[in-house]
Order: C-alpha cells, then sequence, then structure tokens
C-alpha cells in the first residue's frame, strides 16, 4: 500500500510546542557561537576600511609579535584588490579575543585607494569610474512574451511609474562564523552557525582535501540565517586553517559590523513599469526596464510579471555592479521586490480604472492556474477580516487631517515542496526509546519537533517520547534549510522511516505475543492487539530482546507538493505633517498544504509579516557616496522593529481538506514576500499619492508628497 | 546602559527607546536625559570616593547566579565577554555588542543591563542574574516562552526572558502596553514579538501562584 498521511492525526496539524524551546528559553542550548572547546583560541578578522583599493603592503610582522597572539593569516595578499568596505584581509588567532582584536589593529597596511562606486546613482552616471570590466550596468536579454506593441495598441488605461526598493541585510542574531577543532591531522570537527551541515562539510572537505567523511559538522541549533548561512564561507575556512597551524581549536565569529558589510544582503530592486488595461479592467500588457544591485558579483534579478495573467509583456533587467558586500539569498529571494513592483502598478491602474483593488485583481489571475480559486477564497477572507467593504475608502479620500488611514493589499505566490533525495533513520531499541536522526538543521522552523511529530504520530507516542536528532552532517542526508523546503523534503522520509520501524517492530515481537503482525497497532503509549490495548510501548518494545529495530526512510511521491498563495492586507495611518507612517493592522492569509505544528506555523507566518513590516517601513543599506562606507552597519541605525511597532496581526491559515490532501509544501517564505507590497498600496491609498520610494519613511513619504504637490496633485 | 531606571521607571505610554532612536519621538529625549544625569551623579560619587586605577590583568570575583566565580580580566573586558569567553556563562548572546539590542541582557543588582556595554570590573560585588539561573519550572518566565512559542532560533531569547523577568520582578501587574515599553530594548530578527507578548503576561499570571 502507498505511504500516505494519518487520515485522522491525532498530533499532525495540532499546536505542539518545541522540544528544544524550554532549552532555548533558559539559555541551556549551546548553539555554535556558544562552543568554547578546551583551549580555544579566539579569532578577529581584519576587514577593508576602503570602499575600492589596493593593497599595496601588507605587513602581518608587528601582529604577529604580539602578546597572546598564534597565529595570524593574510587572506588577501599584497597587490590585491578590496572591491567594498568589509572585503575580507586578514585574521588573527589569540588566546583572549581582547588579544585578537589588539593585534588586527597592529597590521600595517598601506592602500592605494582607488575611485568607487556604492551606490546604484553613482555606478549608473555617464562617465562614471569603471569598477568591473565591461561597465557598472549590464543590460540582460530582454525577457518578451507576446507583441507589447499591439497589446498597448488595444490598451484604453496606461501607467506608467517609478518604483524602488533598497539593499538590505539579513541581520542574523546569530553572527555567521564557526568554531573549528582538528582531531587528528585530517579529522575535522567544527561548530558551525549554518542552514545546511552538509554544504558547510563538502565546503571544508574540498578546501583541505580531505574526505567529507573525516568532517563532522555540528549544528544543534543555531541564531537564524534566512538565506545568508549556506556555507563555511572565507571566515570559516580560515578559522579551520587557524586551528591547523595554532594546533588548537579556533572560534571566528563575524563582528556585527562585518555582518552587515559581508555577510550577504538583499539586492535592491528598481525600475519603470508601464502597464495597460482595457476599460473593463483586463490587462493587456506590461513594459518594463528594471535594475539593481547585488554588489559586485550581480544576483539582483527578481520575477516580473508577478502572479497576474499579463496577455503580452517586455521586460528588460539590467545589473548594476558597485563597490558593495554581495548578494545572497533572502527570505522568498526576488519575489518581495517583484511582488512590490507589480502590485504598485496594479494598485496604481486599479486607482487610474477607477476600480476597486481587490476587484481589479480578480479579474486579472490566470484563467487555467490551480491556484487562481484558492486566491479568490484568501482574498475574501482576507477583506472580511480587515473591513475592508465598510472601512476602505478609495485612494487620497481619507479626509484632511493630518493623519489619513489607508488601507492596501497584495498577492503572492512562492514554490517550496521537496527533494526526493533526502533521507531520515528511525531506531527503536527495547528500552522504547525512539531515535531520528538526519543531517538536517533547524533554522528556527522547528525541524527537530517536526520529526518528532510525525514519529510520535505514526508510533502512538509523544513528541517528547522522541529523539530527534538533527543538526550533524555525518547522519543520514538532510535537507538545507531554505526556499521553504526542509519540512517538505524531511517529513516524507521521516514518515517512511517510521513506519518501516514500527512494521520491523511488528513483525519481531508479534509472535512473542501469539499475534501476527497485522493483529497489532499502537495509540496512546499503547500495543494493541485487534485494536484492543494490550501492553505498554516500553513493555513492547522489551521484547526486542537486546536487539533493536532501525530503518531508512525515503521520499515518497505524493506526501509532498509545491506551490502556494497568500494575500496580505494592510491597514495603516499616515500623518502627512511628519510622514510617520504607522501600521495598525496586516492580515495575511496563506494556504500550504498539510501543517503538521500549527503552533510553529502560526510563529512562521507572524514572523514573516514582521520581517516584511521591517522591509516595508524601516530597513536599508546606507551607503555614503563620499567615502564610499556604509553609515549604519549596526543594529541603532538600521533600523528594525522593537516590541512596540508590531502592529495587530491577524494570520489565518487557508486549509481546507483538498489543501491537506497536497501534502507538506513548507512556510518559511511565503509570508513574508506580499507585507511591503501591502503596505506601500495603503500608505498610497491614505495619502493619495504613490510614494515611489520604499521603505516608507518619513523622508520618503514627505517626499512623495512634495513631490505631488509641485505637480499640484495634493 | 541602563534600560529601565528604577526612579524614572519607564511610564506606561511613554515614547519607546526605539521611537526616539528614529527621532520620532522628541518627549523621549526627557527621559534619557534623566537617565543620563542619575548616570552622571553615580559617576561623581564614585570619583569622590577616589579613583582607581586598573590596567593589565586583574583577578575579579564575580557572583553570578549566586555563585563566587573567579576569574581573570582585562579592564576593558565587558561583563558579556567575561561571562561567554571566561567563565562559559553562554545564556546572554553578543549581537549587537553595543548596546542596540538586548540579546546580552542579564540583572545586576536587580535591574536589567546590557552587558556588551557594561565592564566586569564595575561589577564586583554586585549580584548577577543571568537566566541559567531562573525558574524553569510552570511558574517562571522560561516556561511561559516555551509555551507560546516565543522563540523561532532563540538567540535573542535569552535577552527577552531575562528582561521579561526583571520587569516582572518590579511590575508584577503590567499592561501589556508595559510590557512593549519593558521590550521595546530588544529586538528579535526571526519576528517573534506575537508569543513574547503573550509569554509575559501569561508569566505575570503564573509567577504569582508561585
Ligand atoms: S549585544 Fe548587548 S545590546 Fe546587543
Ligand atoms: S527568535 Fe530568532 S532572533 Fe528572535
Amino acid at each position: 500500500m502507498a505511504l500516505t498521511w494519518p487520515e485522522k492525526p491525532t498530533l499532525i496539524g495540532t499546536r505542539i510546542t518545541r522540544l528544544d524551546g524550554l532549552a532555548k528559553a533558559s539559555g541551556k542550548a549551546k548553539y555554535p557561537s556558544d562552543m568554547l572547546p578546551e583551549g580555544t583560541l579566539f579569532a578577529v578578522m581584519l576587514y577593508s576600511p576602503h570602499a575600492h583599493a589596493k593593497i599595496k603592503k601588507l605587513d602581518i610582522s608587528t601582529a604577529q609579535s604580539m602578546p597572546g597572539v598564534k597565529g595570524v593569516v593574510a587572506i588577501a595578499q599584497e597587490g590585491a584588490t578590496l572591491r567594498y568596505h568589509g572585503d575580507d584581509i586578514a585574521a588573527v588567532a589569540a588566546v583572549t579575543e581582547e588579544q585578537a582584536r589588539d593585534a588586527v589593529r597592529a597590521i600595517k597596511i598601506e592602500y592605494e585607494v582607488l575611485p568607487h562606486v556604492v551606490t546604484e546613482a553613482q555606478a549608473m552616471a555617464p562617465g562614471a569610474p569603471e569598477i568591473v570590466k565591461g561597465g557598472n550596468v549590464r543590460k540582460g536579454r530582454s525577457q518578451d512574451n507576446g507583441k507589447t506593441g499591439e497589446a498597448f495598441a488595444k490598451a484604453e488605461v496606461v501607467v506608467e511609474g517609478k518604483y524602488s526598493l533598497p539593499v538590505i541585510t539579513h541581520v542574523c542574531l546569530e553572527p555567521h562564523g564557526l568554531t573549528a577543532k582538528w582531531e587528528t591531522a585530517d579529522k575535522l570537527t567544527v561548530w558551525s552557525s549554518t542552514q545546511a551541515v552538509q554544504v558547510v562539510a563538502q565546503e571544508l572537505a574540498d578546501s583541505f582535501q580531505i574526505p567529507v567523511a573525516n568532517i563532522t559538522v555540528l549544528t544543534e541549533v543555531m541564531g537564524g540565517g534566512f538565506g545568508s548561512k549556506f556555507g563555511a564561507d572565507v571566515w570559516g575556512r580560515t578559522a579551520a586553517e587557524l586551528a591547523k597551524s595554532t594546533g588548537k581549536p579556533v572560534k571566528l565569529f563575524l563582528d556585527r559590523v562585518q555582518e552587515h558589510l559581508a555577510a550577504g544582503n538583499r539586492p535592491s530592486a528598481a525600475g519603470t513599469i508601464k502597464l495597460g488595461a482595457t476599460k473593463d479592467g483586463k490587462l493587456v500588457g506590461l513594459i518594463a526596464d528594471t535594475h539593481g544591485t547585488g554588489g559586485s558579483r550581480g544576483g539582483s534579478n527578481f520575477p516580473l510579471p508577478y502572479v497576474y495573467d499579463v496577455p503580452a509583456s517586455s521586460r528588460v533587467h539590467s545589473e548594476v555592479f558597485v563597490n558593495g558586500g554581495g548578494a545572497r539569498a533572502m527570505r522568498a529571494p526576488g519575489h518581495p521586490q517583484g511582488c512590490a513592483l507589480m502590485e504598485a502598478a496594479m494598485d496604481d491602474l486599479a486607482e487610474k480604472l477607477g476600480v476597486d483593488p481587490i476587484e481589479f485583481r480578480l479579474k486579472n489571475l490566470k484563467p487555467d492556474d490551480f491556484h487562481t480559486p484558492i486566491y479568490e477564497a484568501e482574498v475574501k477572507i482576507g477583506a472580511d477580516l480587515i473591513g475592508w467593504r465598510e472601512k476602505r475608502k478609495p485612494r487620497g479620500q481619507n479626509g484632511d487631517g493630518p493623519i489619513r488611514r489607508g488601507f492596501g493589499l497584495a498577492l503572492h505566490q512562492w514554490g517550496g515542496g521537496g527533494t526526493l533525495d533526502k533521507k531520515v533513520s528511525c531506531t527503536i531499541s527495547a528500552d522504547g526509546t525512539v531515535e531520528l536522526k538526519s543531517a538536517t538543521q533547524d533554522i528556527g522552523t522547528a525541524a527537530r519537533t517536526v520529526l518528532a511529530i510525525i514519529a510520535a504520530e505514526v508510533l502512538g507516542l509523544k513528541p517528547t517520547d522522541v529523539i530527534s536528532n538533527i543538526g550533524n552532517s555525518t547522519f543520514p542526508p538532510g535537507q538545507a534549510s531554505g526556499g521553504s523546503t526542509t519540512t517538505p523534503s524531511m517529513a516524507p522520509p521521516c514518515l517512511d522511516a517510521a513506519t518501516k520501524a514500527r512494521d520491523a517492530l511488528f513483525a519481531k515481537i508479534a509472535p512473542a505475543l501469539g499475534a501476527t503482525p497485522a493483529d497489532l497497532s499502537l495509540q496512546g503509549g499503547k500495543l494493541l492487539i485487534q485494536g484492543k490495548p494490550s501492553i505498554s510501548w516500553k513493555e513492547a518494545c522489551r521484547k526486542l530482546g537486546t536487539a533493536s529495530v532501525s530503518e531508512i526512510g525515503s521520499a515518497v511521491e505524493g506526501l509532498a507538493s509545491t506551490g502556494v498563495g497568500g494575500c496580505q492586507f494592510a491597514e495603516v495611518t499616515v500623518d502627512v505633517e511628519t510622514g510617520v507612517v504607522r501600521v495598525k493592522k496586516i492580515v495575511a492569509v496563506q494556504d500550504s498544504g498539510l501543517i503538521i505544528d500549527r503552533l510553529t506555523w502560526d510563529s512562521q507566518v507572524y514572523g514573516g509579516v514582521i520581517m516584511g513590516l521591517n522591509y516595508g517601513l524601516f530597513e536599508e543599506r546606507i551607503m555614503d557616496p563620499g567615502t564610499g562606507v556604509m553609515l549604519n552597519p549596526d543594529m541603532e541605525l538600521y533600523k528594525l522593529a522593537g516590541a512596540s511597532d508590531i502592529p495587530e496581526i491577524v494570520i489565518h491559515a487557508y486549509e481546507p481538506d483538498e489543501q491537506k490532501a497536497r501534502g507538506v509544501i513548507g512556510i518559511g517564505e511565503p509570508p513574508t514576500i506580499a507585507t511591503a507590497a501591502a503596505i506601500g498600496n495603503a500608505v498610497s491609498n491614505a495619502i493619495g499619492v504613490r510614494v515611489t520610494e520604499w521603505p516608507m519613511t518619513p523622508r520618503n513619504v514627505l517626499n512623495a508628497l512634495a513631490a505631488a504637490s509641485k505637480e499640484g496633485k495634493a | 546602559m541602563r534600560k529601565h531606571d528604577p526612579k524614572n521607571g519607564d511610564e506606561p505610554g511613554g515614547p519607546s527607546r526605539r521611537d526616539f532612536l528614529r527621532g520620532s519621538g522628541l518627549a523621549a529625549a526627557s527621559a534619557v536625559l534623566t537617565g543620563t544625569a542619575a548616570t552622571a551623579l553615580d559617576e561623581a560619587k564614585a570619583a569622590e570616593e577616589g579613583p582607581k586605577v586598573l590596567s593589565g590583568e586583574v583577578e575579579i570575583t564575580l557572583k553570578i547566579n549566586g555563585e563566587d566565580r573567579k576569574t581573570t580580566v582585562e579592564p576593558r573586558s565587558t561583563l558579556l565577554d567575561t561571562l561567554r569567553n571566561r567563565l562559559d556563562v553562554t545564556g546572554p548572546k553578543r549581537v549587537c555588542d553595543r548596546a542596540s539590542c538586548g540579546a546580552c541582557t542579564v540583572i545586576a543588582d536587580g535591574d536589567p543591563v546590557y552587558s556588551c556595554t557594561t565592564l566586569a570590573v564595575t561589577c564586583e560585588g554586585k549580584k548577577i542574574e543571568t537566566l541559567e539561573g531562573f525558574e524553569t519550572g510552570e511558574h517562571g518566565v522560561p516556561h511561559a516562552f516555551h509555551q507560546n512559542d516565543a522563540l523561532m532560533c532563540g538567540y535573542c531569547t535569552p535577552g527577552f526572558v531575562t528582561a521579561c523577568k526583571a520587569l516582572l520582578d518590579k511590575n508584577p501587574n503590567p499592561t501589556l502596553d508595559e510590557v512593549r515599553r519593558g521590550l521595546d530594548g530588544n529586538i528579535c530578527r526571526c519576528g517573534t514579538y506575537v508569543g513574547v507578548l503573550q509569554a509575559a503576561l501569561d508569566a505575570a499570571k503564573a509567577m504569582k501562584g508561585a
């Protein structure tokens, strides 16, 4: 019989607290950055103070002779070019961290400072210094679908707008880094703050040319990654190198400044979008000229058109190179940008057409997409929850007082889904212990708990009866925590492993019970024979004698799927005198297939919304065009919401029975996508003019109002 | 450094620290200035007692969670680094290292302080509490955080739990607004605030049952 999710689960879909929650809340959980094996040296990085420079002289000799210093490595060599403020130069390992910091300061460097471009405006300006061969702006191939010329000839209403979103950084609270300890000359253990233990192991195996089996990467818990912690990174390899040369464990974690500068960012997005429709509100075409910067290596593209059915579109995206830290995947890469630009243009077009933004969107969903009826249902739920029909007024009709209230919405989509090559092992011992193992890790999504819930469901136990062992690269292959793929990749093999282990247990103990395996079942911590409770789980396992059963589970088709969507609504107030935007309420309606743990599902959705709220209101990497340095690489001026900034958030899981039948899909990313877009639309609704630049800061709001009043619009 | 001045309090309805940082809460300036004045007075008093010059390696004893812990620090060593790097007390986390995020919060003589900007040598003789010493049963703050899933990656959690405990020790019956203000010196990147606020309210109830 094909493996399926239990039809009447007792645990799956309920609210179950995390297995490691109390350890985290009482300070007992040890994070990679907490690990201090005996004799550990502290390593500190030296990074570029310049946006663009050549190293003329690099002298580490003084640093080497400083008190406590055990090792110094130059990462960049004389003659090398530093490409951004924060680029890696060298690292020092010393007995105390204070000594390591002193030694880093004693590294003598002569720079030849080169001209820089750190903002897109600088990079794109005529005559700008070329920081990459071939020019700072690289135009991509045009992505065309249909004939936009003909389409726009049919268009009766057209809007053309310019919108932009800044570069933002991940700000994982636990910095990037690892502690490395060589057990022997070719055996390495590292405690790494990573969302991919096996990727880190492979990367280190490659750089030290040792078998990956000789490397153990441990990540019991980790303090956030959001897409920026897939690899060992330069600093991780450097720590391992210093550990090798000093013969001591070495701990190297970035400081907060370098976290912002070098540990990744979400690229910016900007562009001119022209969108046309017929009078009855059907989209006919889109022409977009967009650009963005992913630093000195690119990677700023994003999906456009987004969500909606656009019969003809033509789009060119240009990559702008700047002297800035490189882009890395960040929670739903590309989607928050594509969503914001598309949804802003959609809203502006609905406005010009004079139709309700909800109606306009519903009219332009893809007719043959399985997701269209889901969106239709979700939008209806969301509109009710925010009070759209009663409270929302058309754009600009929100009174004359200084405080204006506005409502906005946006739709999003995401893939999720699992890979088919991951494994989980399940071992049942004679003492009743159940142990799961897989080389996946928990980025905060409760991976450990999710696996335990599944095994407990199958075995009729409580999740706390299951030992859920993850975060070790030597365990059976596990999924990297990214792309909302962890749960859909790991849940099916876990179900398979627990089911196989249960069947193996039944096969072994049935004879001793005078029953056949088919007579046996498990429920509420008891073994049932032909449906009647007989002995406890522990007694049943004892019948294994000294043996144990151990099974490896693999992915099974049909237990996971892909493709989710959702909508979000925002209610804001804007003070038109100060430009201050306050978000009052956000409604998020989201489908995600089968939900394993409703409690942690809720947390993910709340968290996604709040990350989106930060994107919508506060976050931006601010580069100083004059000096080329980042002006806010801290947590003071790089603004993130605190407790008082959190509005009322209403979340709704769209989960009729057919959603459960889809299997597990993954929820980490989708709920962060539409928030900034919805907030932007709500602000425009409140004040009557489009704020074209995110975040919705007082400056950007006041600029928009000033520009509109110059044009006589407001 | 001091998040809640016991004398002036973080009055409900007052502006939050983060409002002030954004420059959108002018009224906050007065609260901050009063805090600064209090600190200045403390410093003046210390000066009267005569300066003590410390340099090189200094042996100190810190009373952490009721236990005397001896270690060697430099005068510039922060309390946070001393706890984490020298005493293996790793509950408090280093995140911003600059008094902006709250992850390193510990309770010193009853007040929550950012240990990343507190020098270890100034803590001799003080009662330092870190969350490792908190009651983990049903009547404790950690339990309420666990039950409300008020943590995801959990890296900000020690700071939130500690700030919450300090708040409830002073104000056992906080309103939601007071909880928000009491925790405004802490930042969570995963966005677990909804659970955190509920956990604080639940913990207030549970602690009374203790
Ligand atoms: S680490 Fe001390 S406040 Fe952030
Ligand atoms: S739970 Fe991850 S930062 Fe708060």
